[in-house]
């Protein structure tokens, strides 16, 4: 009880001068608060990126791709392989007895954005007749779907807000060939609104790749659907495809990408929480300093060493807590829901919202701590070194 | 009964290493101040007064010999024990007041009050009675900034006896004062000798201070070369 009323004693008169200190607290501050805001900047880009991907990934939709391919832009299927797959136990059909598959095709194109106006390249996929019944989070929300056999386009909501020539009605120009885009949908924010949707009879005429297909898409029929098809696919050596859910798909392509932004984004983060050491060391030794004859006096009275240690250390815990939380408050109002993108596996664009969330805010709050506690240990230690005599000897 | 608060200094020596020298500041120094006295030290800068004070008051220790407060040798006491003694035994009044600047005259005080048991409200009842004893029982609540060299002396001395020690080592008291205040001052610690009993070791350059003591030694080169055992009253 003692030593508490002499720590908290102590720890008010520092934070009460805090005053006479007042531009180089503030700095520190600032640094934590860019600490902060970078760090979360980072984790908001990776959990942004992995929820666009993963969030619509279906357990009941199924992927195949030829076998050894890690993404659909290098995998392949033959004609053959796909009537193999239509027949294939597991698979929902439909009343007339077809099978719910899709078979894809996945073309690069360059388009240019709207306020760089720096060429970028996104996916035209070609669908089959079952391909947005696959996709049931896709709603249109405005014109109409594309005609099958005609070059028309459907446009993801949000490549047609980030790239020139994209808006309903335009035409566009993809080497050759012509398109019209005659709808804009959104997809709960998914990867699917980073595409451009056309008929894959059309996109195989255009692009000179006929019956090249490089995914199917199917709708599994119930829980042990997918282990069925999987079983069905490994007792078949005719077919050298792979098969695996779209969320299985989407959680191993996000997760790559979502790795390389943390590999970049922790260092960085670190090093920058590194400088806001050095600043909340220069910051604390110089509060030490500014205060050393009231250190002494009260260490005189018969103030504690612990107290001399705890007020300095708290001073600087505060501070940079201070500066986490404008951080976090800064990065809530600035980074939550910023749209960006990025090149995906496919080397295509995959535009994403950045995402916060409590566990980003609490690897926040954690590293200031570290910067608190580090920053201010040091020159905490040092006020319990002050000698007693100076009280005696100097002014304050 | 009063208690023994007599100090004994025997054969104390003090070094200090400089770079590669060691300075001696005493060499075998013998002083004795009985409990009650009020002993006032005199001598150039740099002869050693104030270090006389920092090894009373335990804030500094000797490089040999036996230093005893009543009954207790301080020189063979651990930091902590020290630090809880000083704080109930000794009270220090400082030539530049050294008082927390963000904190009022009455949260000065209050200072040392933190180191004990007592509720908020006994605290804030020792304070009230200790301002009217220095004569600020309106100026509590008043930043030191706000008050005069004197006054601010008064708050130093208002803290330095908040735990009733019964040593108070004042060191230059009156050295950042004009006339009168200073002899408010002096007033004020004679009042505190006489009348309250309390020991007093005062180091001072002022010659018209020492009147206020009951003896004076004169200190030059680490020792003590003249004593009047009672100042002029």
């Amino acid at each position: 009880m003692n030593l508490l009323r002499q720590c908290v004693a102590i720890t008010n008169a520092n934070l009460r001068s805090l005053g006479r200190r007042q531009w180089i607290s503030i700095s520190l501050v600032f640094s934590v608060t860019l600490v902060t805001m970078i760090l979360l900047g980072f984790l908001a880009m990776a959990n942004g990126f992995n929820k666009t991907l993963t969030q619509m990934g279906s357990e009941d939709v199924a992927i195949v791709m030829g076998l050894g391919a890690r993404s659909e832009l290098g995998s392949s299927i033959a004609p053959p392989h796909i009537h193999l797959l239509e027949e294939a136990p597991g698979l929902v059909k439909n009343p007339q007895g077809t099978t719910v598959l899709s078979a894809e095709t996945i073309v690069p194109v360059d388009v240019l954005g709207k306020q760089d106006h720096l060429p970028a390249t996104v996916s035209l996929r070609g669908i089959g007749a079952h391909g947005l019944t696959l996709r049931p989070s896709i709603k249109l929300v405005s014109g109409r779907l594309f005609t099958l056999g005609a070059n028309e386009l459907i446009v993801g909501q949000r490549l047609s807000q980030e790239y020139e020539g994209l808006t309903l009605n335009d035409t566009i120009e993809f080497g050759r060939s012509r398109w019209k885009i005659v709808g804009i949908f959104e997809a709960n924010g998914s990867v699917f609104e980073s595409e451009l949707l056309s008929d894959v009879k059309v996109v195989q005429i255009l692009f000179n790749r006929p019956n090249q297909v490089q995914s199917l898409r199917a709708q599994l029929a119930g829980p042990n659907s997918l282990e069925q098809l999987t079983s069905y696919i490994d007792a078949n050596p005719r077919l050298p495809v792979r098969v695996l859910s779209e969320k299985q798909y989407f959680s191993a392509q996000s997760e790559r990408v979502s790795q390389i932004i943390l590999w970049l984004g922790w260092p960085i983060s670190l090093v920058m929480a590194l400088g806001a050491i050095i600043g909340a060391l220069t910051t604390l030794y110089s509060s030490v300093s500014d205060r050393q004859v009231e250190i002494a006096t009260v260490r005189a009275l018969g103030f504690s060493r612990i107290s001399a240690f705890v007020g300095t250390w708290l001073e600087g815990l505060l501070l940079t807590l201070v500066g986490c939380f404008i951080g976090l408050c800064a990065a809530l109002l600035l980074l939550d829901g910023w749209a960006a993108s990025t090149v995906g596996t496919d080397n295509t664009q995959i535009a994403f919202e950045l995402k916060l969330s409590f566990s980003m805010a609490a690897n926040a709050v954690l590293l200031a701590l570290l910067v608190g506690a580090i920053g201010g240990g040091l020159p905490a230690l040092h006020a319990t070194r002050i000698p007693l005599r100076l009280a005696m000897t100097r002014r304050s | 009964m009063t208690l023994d608060t007599s100090i004994h200094l025997k054969e104390i020596s003090k070094c200090y290493q400089l770079g590669k020298n060691e300075i001696t500041i005493f060499d075998e120094v013998t002083l004795n101040i009985p409990t009650g006295d009020f002993l006032a030290i005199m001598g150039p800068s740099g002869s050693g007064k104030s270090t006389i004070l920092n090894l009373i008051g335990g804030i500094d220790r000797i490089s040999s010999g036996q230093i005893t407060v009543g009954s207790l040798r301080i020189d063979q006491m651990s930091e902590a024990k020290l630090s809880q003694w000083r704080s109930t035994h000794i009270g220090f009044v400082f030539q530049f007041y050294n008082l927390l600047p963000m904190l009022t005259a009455a949260q000065n005080i209050e200072l040392p009050l933190l180191l004990t048991s007592l509720s908020r409200y006994e605290r804030a009842e020792r304070v009230k009675t200790i301002l009217d004893i220095v004569g600020l029982s309106k100026r509590g609540k008043h930043l030191p900034s706000e008050l005069s060299g004197g006054q601010q002396q008064r708050v130093g001395i208002a803290r330095a006896i908040a735990m009733d020690p019964q040593v108070l080592l004042c060191d230059e008291p009156t050295g950042d004062l004009d006339r009168q205040s200073a002899e408010e001052i002096l007033d004020i610690l004679k009042i505190l000798n006489t009348e309250m009993g309390k020991t007093i070791v005062m180091v001072t350059h002022d010659p018209s201070a020492t009147a206020y003591a009951k003896r004076t030694l004169h200190l030059d080169k680490g020792q003590f070369v003249r004593k009047e055992l009672e100042a002029a009253q």
